[in-house]
Formats: structure tokens, sequence, C-alpha cells
């Protein structure tokens, strides 16, 4: 049997968290009572004139810079025309030959670059409930602002995709765009997808799986189109280009009847709509906006920091850890400890993926570090790190709370030296039968050391020191 | 040029039927049409303002929120309607 390459390109749309729709001053607040968020413009209504909203261009323009992209310093809007009910107007305003980004790139951790064939700005269309054979239309998302992130078809395999997907989530996500959650429709892609033998450079029939709403649909529907088509193929058969839909219940994806003729939009400039001009010093303004991007985070936190990929990957996930992280780090000599707190016992508390990014915990990034600090002074030892934190996760109060300067002064060298001798007068056999040769009496002095500081002293430095003393 | 095809296409698209005759004269009407819209295609949009007369461009809102209509308002000239939805309805 011949063996087959996936070629697949994404088409990923994503809601801008403007406060205002993109041409009128309607809320673009998720939800609320059907057809309430409405005004004539956004119902297509006669007579009314779009206004573009300035943010949308600021935004779709962050996400290009964010993403490698060249931005036109010429563009314009255009008219999508089809007929839908999700459609007020039965077209789309959107952007045809002259979208603000293009020829950008995402580079994936196999080192492979995905390149960005365009990002454009276009308004979302309404919501369809189908109801017993009847539509019931609500517009309250008419009008919101969207990016389209065209890929080429660059990707070769179903973890390059997802991976593909989630970098431009975790982007988006950093530079404040959008909250791309698929499950709630701010973040949905439509895959292209084709299959040819392995190192061949043509290019097979495609066809186009429509509005992935999850990572979790996203990989079975390409997985079970990738085998469809590898099917056909090895039966002789022709793949037919055409638009399929993912059915949830069956995992299979079918045909969309009807839709290969309507592909012909009949593209036009929108004559309500003037042309959009970017000069080179408002590129360079929203560069200087852009917040230090998770990739190369990421390599600051494996190289200068030395934590392992791993570690930087979950702190890299979202702005607000990364920043958490960077500020408890700040300064201290042992950042891997700042980086387990955050990745373990916090991280614990915080059930959902969505909690975990959002990372909304009681105590302040400087009230961690303080507590690094100590550890690093070697004040304090990593049990009393970890029963520390979480009295200070409950209650939001700092460190010196719960530790007393008894606990902290127990542990210098001096005091730990005054332990072990202590210890070592406190049980004089145990001395001579070391001394004697009984390894096994050294844990009986050691077992006094620890009582004496609640733990809290350095178990091997400890040991060290005990046999310094009672060879003396 | 048009080609017949394309004729074709289109008719089925806007579901108009076409004779033979008709398809040869829209064809050639068709290819006048298309190669006048070429004559303003040539003058590319990126080094001219050619684009509006009022040489217009970044006309823009700030993303301010206002009041958006009543919904009542907004349904007001629906041809039908359900709980607050536009209401599409089956057809036979
Ligand atoms: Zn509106």
């Amino acid at each position: 049997m011949t063996n087959y390459e996936l070629v697949s390109g994404l088409e990923t749309h994503i809601e801008l968290a403007t406060k205002t729709k993109i041409f009128c001053s309607c809320s673009t607040e998720f939800g609320g009572e059907p057809n309430t968020h409405c005004c004539p413009v956004c119902i297509g209504l006669p007579g009314t004139l779009p206004k573009l909203n300035r943010r949308v261009v600021e935004y779709a323009i962050l996400a290009g810079l964010a993403t490698n992209c060249e931005i036109s310093p010429v563009s314009k809007m255009d008219r999508k025309n089809y007929v839908y009910p999700d459609l007020p107007k039965a077209y789309q305003i959107s952007q045809y030959d002259m979208p603000l980004c293009k020829n950008g790139w995402i580079e994936l951790s196999n080192g492979r670059k995905i390149r960005i064939t365009r990002i454009h700005i276009e308004e979302d269309a309404g919501k369809l409930v189908h109801q017993r054979g009847n539509t019931f239309v609500d517009y309250n998302r008419g009008g919101v602002p969207l990016i389209e992130i065209v890929s080429e078809p660059d990707i070769r395999s179903i973890d390059e995709a997802r991976e593909y997907l989630e970098k431009l989530q975790t982007i988006m996500r950093f530079i404040g765009i959008s909250d791309c959650r698929m499950q709630e429709g701010s973040m949905r892609c439509d895959v292209n997808i084709s299959v040819r033998p392995a190192g061949s450079e043509a290019l097979g029939t495609r066809t186009e799986i429509k509005n992935m709403n999850s990572f979790a649909h996203m990989t079975k529907a390409m997985d079970y189109e990738l085998n469809r088509q590898i099917d056909l193929l090895e039966s002789g058969e022709k793949i037919v280009q055409e638009t399929r839909r993912y059915n949830e219940e069956t995992e299979c994806t079918e045909g969309m009847r009807g839709k290969e003729d309507a592909n012909d939009y009949r593209y036009f400039r929108e004559p309500d709509l003037v042309t959009i001009r970017v000069s080179a010093e408002e590129v360079a303004a929203l560069k200087a906006e852009l917040p230090e991007l998770p990739g190369a985070r990421m390599k600051r936190y494996t190289g200068e920091l030395g934590l392992p990929e791993a570690d930087a990957q979950q702190l890299a996930r979202s702005r607000r850890i990364a920043e958490f992280f960077e500020a408890a780090a700040d300064g201290v000599k042992n950042p891997k400890a700042a980086a387990n707190c955050i990745i373990g016992q916090m991280f614990s508390r915080l059930s959902t993926e969505a909690e975990k990014e959002a990372f909304d915990v009681a105590i302040t990034p400087e009230q961690l570090r303080e507590l690094v600090m100590l550890l690093d002074a070697g004040k304090i030892r990593m049990n009393l790190v970890k029963s520390t934190l979480e009295k200070m996760l409950d209650t939001g109060k700092s460190a010196k709370e719960f530790i007393s300067e008894s606990d902290m002064a127990g542990l210098d060298e001096d005091a730990l030296k005054a332990a072990c001798e202590q210890a070592i007068a406190a049980n004089p056999n145990a001395a001579a039968d070391y001394l004697g040769g009984k390894e096994k009496a050294l844990k009986a002095i050691l077992g006094g050391v620890m009582k004496a500081t609640r733990g809290r002293a350095d178990a091997v430095k400890a040991e060290q020191l005990l046999i310094q003393l009672i060879k003396k | 040029m048009v080609t017949h095809e394309e004729i074709l296409k289109i008719a089925k698209l806007a579901k108009l039927s076409v004779s033979a005759d008709e398809l040869v004269q829209l064809t050639k009407d068709m290819s006048e049409i298309i190669g006048f819209a070429d004559t303003i295609n040539a003058v590319s949009p990126e080094n001219s303002d050619f684009d509006n007369i009022n040489h217009l461009s970044n006309v823009f809102r700030d993303d301010v929120v206002a009041p958006s209509f009543d919904s009542g308002e907004i349904l007001k000239n629906a041809p039908e309607q359900e709980d607050g939805y536009f209401l599409v309805k089956k057809r036979a």
C-alpha cells in the first residue's frame, strides 16, 4: 500500500474582544435576550450607513504583527454576496483582494513554519436556531467583528493542525484581542484537507470541513476525512471537491449538498466604506504596544532561567501566568522553586483550563517572591515552603505571618550547628556506637536534630555536620 | 473573455433558462461589459485616490457602546416573529 501524506490548511475565525460591533455602537457582549443588541445598521435596514470601529483595525494589525505578517498600507472592505437568513443584508462586509495583513507565519515546536496567507477583518453573521423545520434568527452576534486567519496548506499532520490552532489561540489571548473560546464560538475554524502519496509535490483534490468548534472535533474530523480520502484513492475512486460537515453523533464527515454551486460570491467593493490607510508610524506604535509573545518567553525561561521545556510551556500558556511568574521569580536565585509553586500547588487549586489561564489566586507575585527568597537564603526548607504556601493561598496573607522568627532562626549555619551539638550531647551512646562502626546509630542523633528544629533542618547538611562533630 | 460555460453557470445560479441563440448574444454582451469593467480595474487603488470622489480615507468611530434599540422596535418590520426572534418559516 502507498504511504499517504496529509496536506492541510486552516481558516480560523476569531471574534475580536472589542466593546462594540464592527460597524455600529451596539454591544458585543455574549448572550443576552435575542435581538436586544441590535440597531438599524446591524440588522441591515435600508438607508443606514456602516462606520468602521477603529479598534477593529488596531486589533487586526496586532494579530498580524504577532504572527509575523506584513501590514498593508492600503486596504479596503468588500461585499461578499450570499442569501441566507443569518445575513440580514444578504451580503457580508469582508475583505477580498486587499486584506489588512498578509505573508505571516507561525513556528511549530518541530521547527516547521506554517505560513499565514492573510488576515482580514469582517462582520460575524447572526445566530440561527432551527426548530420544527422553522428557523429562529437572533442578530445579537450579527456585526460582531471577526478576523479570519488563512494559512497556506503547510500542515502535514493532525498533531501539527492542533498545535497550530493552539498556538494561534495562545498568541491571540496573550495580545488580548480575543478570548478565543471554541465552545462559545469566539474561535472556530474550517479545515482544508487533501492527501497525496508521500514525497509527491502535487496537490490532491481537497475537501473543506466547515465550522469546527472544538479541538476534539477537529482532530476526530480530520482523522475521519484523511482515512476516507485514502480509502477512496486505494479503491481507485475519485475525491470530489466539496464542502463537508462533521457530524458529532456519527463522528463522520458528510457532504453538504447544494453548497458547490454557491461559491460565486460576486465580491465587489463596499461603496459605503472608505479606504483604510495604515502609516508606518501607526504600525510602529502598535508594535511597541505588543507584549513579549509566548514563544519568546519560553525561550527565555529555558535559556536564561534554565527551566525545563515543559515548565516553560506551562508558564507561557497565558499572559497572566507568565507575568505572575516573572514578578515572583524576579531576582531570586531559584526560579525553578517559583515555577514549581505555580505549576504544582497553585495550578492544583484551579480546576479548569480556563481557570488556570485566568490564574485568579489569593496571593500577589510579590508574596510568592518573598517565600522563594526565604528558601534562597536557607532560612526555610522545601517542606515548610509547601505548607506555608497552602496557608498563604487559603488566607491571602504573607509568608512571614506563618513562619516565626524562631522557625527561621533555627536554620542558619550557627543554629544548625547548635542543634547538632545538642543532639550529640543528648545521645552520647549513639555517638560512641557510630564511632565504633555502627553507621545506623547516626540516624538516632539526626532524628534528634530534626525534632529540635521541627523538621526544618536540611537533613543532608545536618548529617554531614554530625559526622564532622562526632569525629572531632 | 467570457465563455459559454460561465454564462450557463451564472444563469443557473440566477435560476434563468437560456436558449442557444440567447447564449451567443449574452456571451457577446457580457464580454463587452466585463471589458469595460477591466478599464476601471486597470487603475490600481494602491497608487491613486480614485476610490472615492471626496478623497476620504480612514473614517472611523471610537469603540464606545451606545444603547441598542428595543427588540420590539427591531422586530417591528419582521414579516413573522416569535419569542423575540425573527421567524423564517419552512418553505413548502
Ligand atoms: Zn447595531
